[in-house]
């Protein structure tokens, strides 16, 4: 009973947040504080596709900017090499997504059906890898000073790029939602918590991983195509090492395993980023802002592994569970 | 001639680096199951404080001993507050060694800053020796006598020694260690503290070596490790060394001959391996 | 000397022992039967420390062993023979019988050197890495070394399995001769080898003892053997 009802305050506030940020930008003029949010948006995305690899199949990527990257070079390749169009850009996220495929695909039947480091590791290899032919690829590339590129005319709207960030985050939000409650979604979940029995069943647990791979890197490659549009610019640092710990720290401070987390664990890195690197101008210390998002996250993994959500997860339980006994003592 | 032994001595010398890093990561990982991502931590922290001691006692022998000092002493810390807390939950320990490795990246950019610093090197290992007209450089002849050494002591301690047999008989089955009235765990934090000293001490022979050092490097070298271990064999000293030096070899051949295809030899030995016999070439473990 | 109380055992979500009670008695052989999956395997490793237990008791010489780690377990006294043998293939017999010893005194040097007697072949195999000996021999070790590390009583789970009626033979003539040196809980399928050897049996099903007494009541009675056991 209350936890419907707690789950129905919780669905209240998402609906309320949601109002909120489409009304956002026509309250408030700043500049930097849409901009903001957009990130938010995009790294929600991004943190998405990795907990649906994390949380929801129980695979650990050290290399998921490989994809993020994969999306961000083939958008802004297209549009800086072809005409500036709207069918440039779709065209580019359609590259972005046969590489990201076809790249996941590769690493995913190399590796899954071995240990889970044997993923971790050949991803972290592979995003190294391109982060060294970005750099080293000059003619096409540019190399590590990268390039800048004109986007279509409606997406060099910041407003209009916020909204279609937040609706982009709001449907993949829906589709994955859709994808994890449908069959394929139940088997991975069932995979995270106990693969030999999955295996047992008669399921090919080799080929549910790979798909869970592969959506992972499609919608992480869309996520750096925004990433793209929104700075009009790309350089090797989208395959960096930071940008797939950024993913690994959102969706584990959000929670891991729930979806809503990893967006809200996008909002508090990005906004704790923001606010501790304009402190760090006035103390040094905040400088190294990494270093305190680096002990945020071992904390978590210690003390909270379901992160922010697990927390009013167990919120809500332990409420039933105390209303429980007080009726019974009742 | 002489190109081609130089090269074969200056990839030796970078594999039998990387084998200082490996070797206690292999054993960490047979033991326990542990990937631990922090290990190019320990080596990076190596490097940073031995330039740190050189540049302010001037002694070789004390900076390295100091350097493998601090490892190990991190090296315990970590397994204390780290690895302890998640013991058993692999994906656990695999994520909380990245932040592991995070932190103590971050800790040095705040201590010594973030740009790139030079190393030195003492006097009596600086420059190169003539043999038979060929020109070979003192330093890298050092790494591979020192990296030889370590190798042998751990091979001697592995072969000749109870707690060796202990931990050969543990990364075989670790429950059965237990059942034989073996605390395990007592005998990993130990492999863990001398795998970090290790690291640090593969620390302290790269810092001469590559003379600019840079806290990024941990990362770089902890990449070629891992795919040195997997190659070898998780679990498997010997496979690591083995390893180690095709890797060095490969890097130091194709470094000179196809410059650009440096790092991506490396992925395609692992590629391979994986393809082939993804126990590697020593491994008991899948 | 052996009291296991009311033991219950999750794995996971499963609950497997479901309030296992027996007790061991110093000098005897006894045996636990049952067919798979009854929970014999868990009863062992709930003893030895592998699992959490959930309720109930482990008393061994009146000391309460709950929840104590396996090593601590083990130096009680507690020797250990898994099914699978659990040895260690890199290491050779003679290293893995001296790391059994874990101290090397008098009494471990005897109990070795009895060993030796006892298993020739473990002697002709010294230097022998274990992973290369055959089935029989791997049990043998595995036996040898949960005895020198013991002390007073051996848990030894399904010797028979995957050996030859020879080998079998040759394996209870020994463990019947270690009988005078050590108390044992066998787990068996194979009843025709336990019912030779064994003095008390406890027959184990869905997680419980159904069954339990002297071993040559078990062989009078037909119709309890034919419902657990499927011997007639």
């Amino acid at each position: 009973m209350l936890a419907a009802k707690l789950n129905r305050i919780y669905g209240y506030s998402g609906v309320i947040i949601l109002l909120l940020l489409l009304i956002f930008p026509f309250t408030n003029d700043s500049r930097s504080m849409l901009i903001l949010l957009t990130q938010v948006f995009i790294f929600g995305i991004f943190a998405m596709s990795y907990d649906l690899l994390l949380g929801y199949t129980g695979i650990v990527s050290f290399g998921h900017c490989l994809f993020f990257g994969i999306g961000a070079y083939s958008t802004g390749l297209v549009l800086n090499t072809f005409a500036t169009s709207i069918s440039m850009f779709f065209l580019g996220i359609c590259l972005g997504f046969l590489l990201a495929t076809v790249v996941s695909y590769i690493i995913g039947m190399l590796s899954l059906r071995l240990q889970s480091h044997f993923y971790a590791m050949l991803t972290l290899g592979f995003s190294e890898l391109f982060l060294v032919i970005a750099e080293k690829w000059r003619s096409v590339t540019h190399g590590g000073d990268g390039f800048t590129f004109r986007a279509p005319a409606f997406l060099q709207d910041r407003l209009f790029v916020y909204f279609f960030a937040l609706a982009s985050m709001v449907m993949i939000f829906i589709l994955l939602r859709l994808f994890t409650n449908s069959s394929i979604g139940k088997v991975l979940r069932a995979i995270s918590q106990n693969e030999a029995r999955v295996q047992a069943l008669g399921f090919t647990v080799l080929h549910y991983k790979v798909i869970a791979s592969i959506v992972a890197g499609i919608i992480a490659s869309y996520s750096g195509a925004l990433y793209a549009i929104t700075l009009r610019f790309v350089d090797p640092s989208v395959f960096s090492i930071e940008m797939t710990l950024d993913a690994l720290l959102m969706t584990m401070i959000g929670g891991v395993g729930t979806l809503i987390g990893p967006i809200l664990g996008s909002g508090v890195v990005e906004f704790l980023q923001h606010y501790l690197s304009q402190l760090g101008s006035q103390f040094p210390i905040f400088e190294r802002w990494t270093l305190f998002l680096g002990l945020l996250y071992i904390v978590v993994i210690l003390g909270f592994p379901k992160g922010i959500v697990g927390m009013f997860q167990e919120l809500s339980k332990r409420d039933v569970k105390e209303s429980k006994n007080y009726r019974k003592s009742a | 001639m002489n190109a081609i032994l130089n090269l074969l001595i200056n990839g030796l010398s970078t594999g039998l680096l990387i084998f200082l890093l490996a070797s206690g990561l292999t054993l960490i990982f047979g033991l326990m199951s542990v990937l631990n991502f922090a290990h190019g931590g320990f080596f990076v922290w190596g490097a940073f404080v031995w330039v740190w001691l050189f540049s302010a006692t001037g002694n070789f022998f004390i900076s390295v001993v100091g350097a493998i000092g601090i490892g190990m002493l991190i090296g315990f810390i970590f397994e204390k507050t780290l690895i302890r807390p998640v013991y058993g939950n692999h994906i656990r320990q695999l994520l909380v060694t990245l932040g592991g490795m995070l932190v103590l990246v971050e800790l040095i950019r705040m201590i010594w800053g973030s740009n790139p610093i030079r190393a030195g090197l003492p006097v009596w290992l600086d420059g190169s020796i003539q043999l038979g007209g060929v020109v070979l450089i003192k330093y890298r002849l050092f790494v591979i006598l020192v990296g030889l050494i370590i190798y042998g002591l751990i091979m001697l301690l592995l072969k000749k020694t109870k707690i060796g047999m202990i931990i050969r008989a543990g990364v075989d089955n670790r429950e059965m260690v237990q059942a034989l009235g073996i605390n395990i765990k007592a005998v990993f934090s130990m492999v863990f503290i001398l795998g970090a000293g290790i690291a640090a001490l593969g620390g302290t022979l790269l810092a001469p070596y590559s003379g600019i050092i840079f806290a990024d490097m941990g990362l770089q070298y902890a990449i070629l490790a891992f795919i040195v271990v997997i190659i070898g064999g998780l679990g498997s000293v010997r496979g690591a060394a083995l390893a180690s030096i095709i890797v060095g070899l490969a890097g130091a051949f194709t470094a000179f001959y196809y410059p650009d295809l440096s790092l991506a030899v490396n992925m395609l030995l692992l590629i391979f391996v994986l393809l082939l016999r993804p126990k590697g070439l020593f491994g008991e473990k899948g | 000397m052996l009291k296991v109380d009311n033991l219950e055992t999750y794995i996971e979500q499963f609950h497997i022992l479901q309030g296992v009670t027996f007790e061991v008695r110093k000098g005897m052989i006894t045996v636990l039967f049952g067919r798979n999956g009854a929970g014999k395997t868990t009863t062992l490793r709930t003893i030895m420390g592998y699992y959490p237990i959930a309720n109930g008791t482990v008393r061994y010489n009146d000391e309460v062993l709950n929840n104590l780690p396996t090593h601590l377990i083990a130096r009680k006294g507690i020797g250990y023979v898994p099914e699978d043998q659990g040895i260690f293939p890199s290491l050779t017999v003679g290293e893995t019988l001296v790391l059994a010893q874990r101290e090397k005194n008098k009494e471990t040097e005897e109990k070795l050197t009895w060993m030796l007697e006892l298993f020739p072949d473990l002697k002709k195999f010294w230097q022998k890495r274990s992973g290369l000996l055959s089935g029989g021999q791997k049990q043998m070790l595995a036996i040898a070394r949960a005895f020198i590390n013991s002390d007073g009583l051996l848990l030894i789970d399904e010797p028979s399995k995957g050996l030859s009626p020879l080998m079998v033979e040759k394996l209870m003539e020994a463990i019947l001769q270690m009988k005078e040196k050590t108390t044992i809980l066998l787990v068996e399928q194979n009843y025709f080898m336990a019912s030779e050897i064994g003095d008390y049996f406890y027959i184990m099903d869905d997680g419980k003892i159904v069954h339990g007494g002297l071993m040559d009541e078990l062989k009078e009675d037909a119709e309890l053997s034919m419902k657990y056991l499927g011997v007639s």
